[in-house]
């Protein structure tokens, strides 16, 4: 055999029956390692809205709330005013998620451009994502601690402010090691969960890229 | 069903040819290959507004076609190590391949589930008599180079071809 031909054979290779179902396809979801990180963002929106709105009821029932987690003023209010500071991360980087996606999908530039791009884009969602979550979890984290220990967890906190840190500065150095700690386990979870999901997809394309790259 | 779908869908239908082998090329599973299509239509639909009818349809679809099967990643499933000849889309259209060209159509396909995806592109390109200029402007690669790619391309699937057991002259 040869492949030139197979060339009549190949053109009247056409399919038989009724086997392209296209209208199916309006209805089904993308399957782009981009339209998947894009569910992905969608869920997870929609699951900080449902944790907003838990915190915001767990906070703002009252004093029975309080009273029941044994929460002193100053644990509620620093907790408002952590949960502002995330409302306004939150806010910032969905809103620049939903301004990309909106400017994303142009397929029929050259393979070579097509290549580049999604993998640009691939990467640079990667980055912000990446960002995002060492900015937001912590501060959860924190808000969850404050909420969870309730009064207790402040009076340490209150202690720890109020010692002299040049006379004994272990307490201060605890609080440091817990930070850095969880800054790091954030960090670890976040690499590890992006490299299984989508760091053979950027690999494979970086390799096409460089592919076409190097011979243009 | 709007003018603008039902123009789609019948674009896609007049040329459907071109999809289907590309994922044929481009899938052996037929699970996997069923997805790539779907996701082919998906994204010529999402593209079709930048459809400006300069160029023919057909040639828009391919390119449309290849850079969605380049940048697709099948399922992440178990499923058993198949060494079935990719023959058609389902058992209707296995049973009319017959004789012999129709045999190495089938070890061709075959064989071209060992190229690379950018190979698979240009194996794609080449049977489709697409004139090397085209091929270079689809590929973001010079003339000279599409050349050079598939001397090599012919060699690496005689290659393959005989490691099959099948004579390649």
């Amino acid at each position: 055999m040869n492949i030139d031909d197979l060339k009549d054979t190949w053109k009247n290779d056409q399919p038989k029956g009724d086997n392209l179902n296209s209208k199916s396809a309006f209805c089904k979801k993308s399957g782009s390692p981009l339209s998947r990180i894009r569910r992905n963002m969608k869920s997870e929106f929609i699951a900080v809205l449902v944790s907003y709105a838990c915190l915001i009821m767990l906070l703002f029932y009252g004093n029975q709330s309080a009273h029941y987690l044994n929460l002193a003023n100053p644990v509620v209010n620093a907790s408002i005013i952590v949960i502002f500071i995330l409302f306004i991360l939150n806010g910032f980087y969905f809103g620049r998620f939903f301004a990309f996606y909106r400017s994303f999908s142009q397929y029929d530039l050259n393979l070579k451009d097509s290549i580049r791009k999604i993998t640009y884009e691939l990467e640079l969602n990667i980055e912000i994502y990446k960002t995002y979550n060492f900015c937001v979890t912590p501060l959860a984290v924190l808000v969850t601690f404050m909420l969870l220990c309730g009064t207790n967890g402040m009076h340490y906190v209150q202690k720890v402010l109020s010692t002299n840190t040049f006379e004994s500065p272990l307490n201060l150095l605890i609080i440091f090691a817990v930070i850095i700690i969880s800054f790091a386990v954030t960090y670890i979870c976040i690499n590890h969960h992006l490299r299984t999901q989508y760091g053979k997809y950027v690999a494979e394309l970086k390799e096409i890229a460089d592919d076409l790259g190097n011979e243009g | 069903m709007d003018t603008k779908q039902a123009r789609f869908l019948q674009l896609i239908e007049e040329n459907k040819g071109i999809l289907f082998k590309i994922s044929k090329i481009y899938q052996d599973d037929p699970e996997d290959r069923s997805d790539l299509l779907q996701e082919m239509i998906l994204q010529l639909w999402i593209a079709f507004d930048s459809y400006r009818a300069e160029s023919k349809f057909s040639t828009w679809m391919y390119r449309v076609g290849l850079n969605t099967a380049i940048a697709f990643f099948r399922k992440q499933k178990r499923r058993p190590d198949s060494e079935k000849l990719p023959f058609g889309f389902d058992q209707a259209e296995e049973k009319t391949l017959a004789g012999e060209k129709e045999e190495q159509l089938a070890v061709f396909y075959k064989a071209v589930q060992h190229l690379n995806k950018v190979e698979k592109a240009l194996v794609y390109l080449y049977m489709e008599d697409v004139p090397y200029d085209d091929i270079a402007a689809s590929l973001g690669i010079t003339p000279i180079n599409v050349r050079v790619r598939l001397n090599r391309l012919k060699s690496k699937l005689k290659e393959i071809i005989k490691n099959m057991n099948y004579e390649y002259r």
